[in-house]
C-alpha cells in the first residue's frame, strides 16, 4: 500500500454457506477520504464494512488496513447500561489518564451538543441524540478509520439532514478516513468525496463517481443532480 | 395512596369473612383458630422472643443458600451462554436437575450434612442454583451481537467483555430471575425447616401442629407471607438501580 492508502481490498470475496455475498471486490481508500458505498438493500454493504472492520475474514482476496477503526451502526450500538458520558469514555484509548479523559469527554459533549445530557442513559434520548453519542464515542477514540453503517437511516428527514452536516463539520475539524454505507442516494452524493455504486449479490463495484470538492452539498450544488441521475440509472431506477 | 389502601381493604374483608365464618361455627372445633386467638398467639410469640429468633434463623439460612447459589450459578450461566460446547454438554443436565423438586434432596441433605443449618442451606442452594444458571445462560443468549462488535473495536480483553459487556447487558433479566429465585428460596426454607432443624418458621409451624396449636400455625403462616412480600419488595428495588433501569423503561 502507498503511504496515503489507508484501506485496500484486493479481489475480496466473502461467502456464507451456500451464498456468495461479495465477489472480486477491489477498493482503495486514501487518507482522510470519505467514500460512500451505495447499493440496493441486502447487497452486502454491511458485510463489506464488517470485512473492513476486521469483524469478518474474507473467504478470498486480501484486506489491508493501516490503523484502527471504529464502526457506527444504524442503531443499538450504544451500551444502554452506561450514561452518555460513560459511553463516550468507553471509546477512549484504555491508557488515557483520568484528567485527560474528563477533558476529552467534556470536549466531545460540547462538540456534539450533549453537555446537558451527560448523565442521561441512551433510552432517555431521541434517535438523533443517540446517533450523536455514537459519533462522539467513535471520534473520541481517535482511530484513523471511521466506518458508518447506514448511521442515519433510522432518523426522520430533518434529523438526517442535521446529522449529515454535523458529521461533515466534525470531519473538517477532526479529519478521518471514512467509509460510509447507505442506501440513500441523496445522502451519498451530498457528503461523499467518491461514491461507489454496488450491484446486487454477489457485490461488485458497478460504477465509481468522483464528486466535486466540498462535502456539505445541497441538491443545487454543482454535480449533485448529475451524480444522482447517474446512480439511479446504474441501479435501474430511472 | 390507592396502592396501599386497596390491599388493606381487601385484607380487612378477608379477616371479616374469616371472623364471621368462625363465629357462625362454620369450622369444626380445633381446625381453624379465631382471629383473636391468632392475635394472642402473636403477642405471646413476640413477647417470648421466639418469633424473632425463628425469623432470624430462617433468614440466615436463606441468605447463605441464596448467596451461595447465585455466586455459583451466575459464572456457570455466563460460560454456558457464551460457549456452545459447554451449553450442549451441560444444558440437558441443568434441565434434568432443575425439574427435580429441591424437597427431593432432603434425604441426601440429611445423610450428607446431618442436622442443623447445613442441610437446609444445601437444599436452598439446590433450589436457587439450577434456576439462576438457566436464567443467566438464557439471558446471555439474548445479548445483541452488536455489543460484541463494539467491544471488538475497543479491543477489550475476554475478561472485560464478560464483566463490562455481557454481565451488565443481562442485569435486567438477572434481577428478574433473582426476584423469582428469592421467592422460591423462601418457600423452600419453610419445607426444609419442617424436617432437618429445630428452629425457624417452618419448624414453628410443624412444632405447633404437633402440639395442636392451630393459632400458632396461622401465626407462622402470616409471618412467612409478610416476610415473603418484604423480600419481593426488596428485590424489586434492584430494578431502580440506574444501570439496570434501562431494561424496564424501554
Amino acid at each position: 500500500m502507498s503511504a496515503e492508502t489507508i484501506l485496500k481490498l484486493d479481489g475480496v470475496g466473502f461467502d456464507y454457506p451456500q451464498l456468495t455475498v461479495i465477489d472480486g471486490l477491489d477498493l482503495t481508500v486514501a487518507k482522510h477520504e470519505l467514500v460512500v458505498c451505495v447499493g440496493p438493500s441486502g447487497c452486502g454493504k454491511s458485510t463489506l464494512l464488517s470485512l473492513l472492520a476486521g469483524h469478518l475474514k474474507p473467504t478470498r482476496g486480501t484486506v489491508d488496513r493501516t490503523g484502527q477503526s471504529r464502526t457506527i451502526y444504524q442503531d443499538g450500538g450504544l451500551f444502554p447500561w452506561l450514561t452518555v458520558k460513560e459511553n463516550i469514555a468507553g471509546g477512549l484509548p484504555r491508557d488515557t489518564k483520568p484528567d485527560a479523559r474528563d477533558k476529552k469527554i467534556a470536549e466531545w459533549l460540547e462538540i456534539t451538543r450533549l453537555a446537558d445530557f451527560a448523565n442521561s442513559y441512551p433510552h432517555q434520548l431521541s434517535g438523533g441524540m443517540r446517533q450523536r453519542v455514537e459519533l462522539a464515542r467513535a471520534l473520541a477514540a481517535e482511530t484513523d478509520i471511521l466506518l458508518l453503517d447506514e448511521p442515519f437511516s433510522a432518523l426522520d428527514y430533518q434529523s438526517r439532514m442535521r446529522m449529515r452536516r454535523e458529521l461533515v463539520a466534525t470531519l473538517v475539524e477532526r479529519p478521518r478516513t471514512v467509509v460510509f454505507v447507505t442506501h440513500d442516494i441523496e445522502e451519498a452524493v451530498q457528503i461523499g468525496d467518491r461514491v461507489l455504486v454496488l450491484g446486487s449479490r454477489p457485490t461488485r463495484v458497478r460504477k465509481v463517481l468522483e464528486l466535486p470538492p466540498g462535502r456539505a452539498r445541497t441538491p443545487a450544488s454543482p454535480g449533485v443532480a448529475e451524480a444522482e441521475q447517474a446512480i439511479m440509472e446504474e441501479l435501474g431506477l430511472s | 395512596m390507592r396502592r396501599f389502601l386497596l390491599p388493606v381493604v381487601t385484607g380487612l374483608v378477608i379477616l371479616s369473612i374469616w371472623w364471621i365464618a368462625w363465629s357462625a361455627g362454620a369450622f369444626p372445633v380445633g381446625t381453624v383458630p379465631s382471629p383473636p386467638e391468632v392475635a394472642t398467639a402473636f403477642g405471646e410469640e413476640i413477647a417470648s422472643g421466639r418469633l424473632f429468633a425463628d425469623i432470624i434463623a430462617s433468614l440466615y439460612r436463606v441468605a447463605w443458600g441464596f448467596t451461595a447459589g447465585v455466586l455459583a450459578a451466575v459464572p456457570l450461566g455466563l460460560v454456558i451462554g457464551r460457549s456452545a460446547a459447554t451449553r450442549e454438554s451441560l444444558m440437558p443436565w441443568i434441565n434434568f436437575f432443575r425439574s427435580l423438586s429441591p424437597i427431593a434432596w432432603i434425604p441426601f441433605a440429611i445423610v450428607w450434612f446431618g442436622v442443623g443449618d447445613p442441610p437446609a442451606i444445601f437444599i436452598l442452594f439446590i433450589a436457587v442454583f439450577f434456576q439462576i444458571t438457566l436464567a443467566t445462560s438464557a439471558a446471555v443468549a439474548t445479548v445483541p451481537k452488536i455489543y460484541y462488535r463494539v467491544a471488538e473495536d475497543m479491543s477489550l480483553s475476554d475478561a472485560d467483555v464478560l464483566f463490562r459487556i455481557t454481565l451488565p447487558a443481562i442485569m435486567p433479566q438477572l434481577v428478574t430471575a433473582l426476584r423469582v429465585a428469592i421467592g422460591v428460596a423462601w418457600m423452600v426454607v419453610v419445607a426444609a425447616e419442617m424436617i432437618a432443624v429445630r428452629s425457624g418458621l417452618g419448624f414453628l409451624i410443624v412444632d405447633a401442629r404437633n402440639g395442636l396449636r392451630m393459632d400458632l400455625v396461622v401465626c407462622g403462616m402470616i409471618t412467612i407471607g409478610v416476610i415473603g412480600i418484604g423480600l419481593d419488595i426488596l428485590f424489586a428495588r434492584l430494578t431502580k438501580i440506574p444501570s439496570v433501569r434501562w431494561g424496564f423503561d424501554r
